[in-house]
């Protein structure tokens, strides 16, 4: 997927993914993994301030969504070895890997009252609605032309989870939706946009 | 599982699973090349998204953090470890073991309460053991890196009168179980490692119902009661 924006888009749109595309991320995740730390420096200023939006998105919390950055590189050093380049694209690796340590955190029942409290997020929750994320996606993304073949409600359940890090039961209730009609909608939405992706 | 392959690789991909559904997916995917593939080729798809966040500056404490984390250089001011500090770590290091999104209070409250009250010395692996049929975990099985182990039990186990629990590790399917410790309740208490070899990733941990002076086989006779994989800690 990454190969396909070199290139073919404008150059407003594409700066931060064209720096992205431009750094051999799987390169340096292999010297990661030969103990290179200067490697996951390199890593880090590329990657650290995108995913710290990302784990900001779902955690909305500074303290966590830092934390869960830290996680992250902190992971990608000792799994690196299992990064396997011929299975994909070595950003999409590292990004998996910190949507899991923020959605941990997210999910932690321990910390129940400090993550559900809305009071105690840093910032008022501005977050884009699901339509205007998927209007952020480039014109000419294929995955754009995909989302947009959904069933709306469909669509916002997909977006949602994936960019708020809802759960099942979460997205239904956003959607107002039984937990069951929501799940399936969710993995036949996906099946599909994997399919129009093909 | 009643869930279908394609819907645990759309539950994975989106972020719908529980922490340690998973884990145990992504031990599935390190076997299973196939599954892996398509797994790696939906994150590549769906990765897209991500860009849609609004970039945030990091602050110069998040390397540094990751830094003194990975150990292998000094904080440049060295500070003693508040106590605080060591509860925040067996926090911390429940969360990567899956523990932490199915925990009820009591059970983590119960399990806080053990590790406060001990010196804890770093654990390298940790096995939380569960039932077969639920993921409310019974208990935690834990090896620092001398390799010393200890069993923290969760829950109180129903023992039967003339019947104990033992404990059982798997350290590979040609060497077969191994028991590890006979107690007639649950309890929590130090496990014997000796005799077996070093502890890895993945390592089955079990506990099961067995006659009160052991299982006269030296392999597990009873039923499974709680089992769990070993993961090494950060």
């Amino acid at each position: 997927m990454l190969s396909s924006l070199n290139g073919t888009e404008t150059h407003h749109l594409m700066q931060p993914r064209d720096r992205a595309s431009a750094f051999d991320h799987a390169d340096a995740i292999r010297r990661c993994a030969r103990g290179d730390k200067g490697a996951l420096r390199q890593l880090y200023e590329q990657e650290a301030g995108a995913m710290l939006g990302v784990a900001m998105r779902i955690l909305r919390r500074r303290e966590l969504a830092e934390e869960a950055v830290q996680d992250c590189f902190v992971q990608v050093w000792r799994r690196a070895a299992s990064f396997d380049a011929t299975r994909g694209a070595g950003r999409a690796w590292l990004f998996t890997i910190l949507r899991n340590r923020a959605l941990n955190i997210l999910r932690d029942g321990s910390r129940e009252e400090t993550t559900g409290a809305d009071l105690l997020a840093d910032e008022p929750d501005d977050r884009p609605s699901p339509e205007s994320i998927v209007v952020l996606l480039d014109e000419t993304s294929r995955l754009r032309r995909c989302l947009e073949q959904l069933e709306p409600l469909r669509r916002n359940g997909l977006v949602l989870a994936y960019t708020r890090g809802l759960s099942h039961g979460e997205v239904a209730s956003e959607l107002k939706v039984p937990l069951g009609t929501a799940k399936s909608w969710i993995r036949r939405a996906f099946l599909q946009v994997r399919e129009c992706m093909q | 599982m009643s869930a279908s392959r394609d819907d645990r690789v759309a539950d994975y991909v989106l972020g719908l699973m529980e922490a340690a559904e998973a884990e145990a997916f992504e031990r599935e995917l390190a076997q299973d090349a196939d599954l892996a593939r398509i797994v790696a080729e939906s994150a590549a798809q769906f990765h897209e998204l991500d860009a849609t966040a609004e970039p945030r500056p990091p602050r110069d404490e998040i390397w540094r953090g990751i830094e003194s984390r990975l150990g292998t250089q000094r904080p440049p001011v060295a500070v003693v470890r508040p106590e605080w500090a060591a509860i925040w770590q067996s926090l911390r290091f429940w969360r990567w073991t899956g523990f932490g999104g199915l925990a009820t209070s009591a059970a983590l409250a119960a399990a806080l309460v053990a590790f406060v009250a001990r010196p804890a010395p770093a654990p390298q692996f940790v096995a939380v053991l569960v039932p077969a049929d639920s993921t409310a975990p019974g208990a935690i099985v834990e090896i620092d890196a001398q390799g010393a182990a200890r069993l923290i039990t969760l829950k109180d186990i129903p023992v039967p009168e003339g019947r104990a629990l033992e404990v059982w590790t798997l350290p590979s399917v040609e060497r077969g179980p191994v028991s590890i410790g006979l107690m007639p309740r649950a309890q929590s208490r130090g496990l014997s490692l000796t005799a077996v070899p070093p502890t890895h990733s993945d390592q089955l941990f079990e506990i099961t119902l067995e006659p009160a002076s052991g299982s006269p086989i030296g392999r597990p006779t009873g039923p499974v009661l709680y089992k769990g994989l070993t993961v090494q800690a950060l």
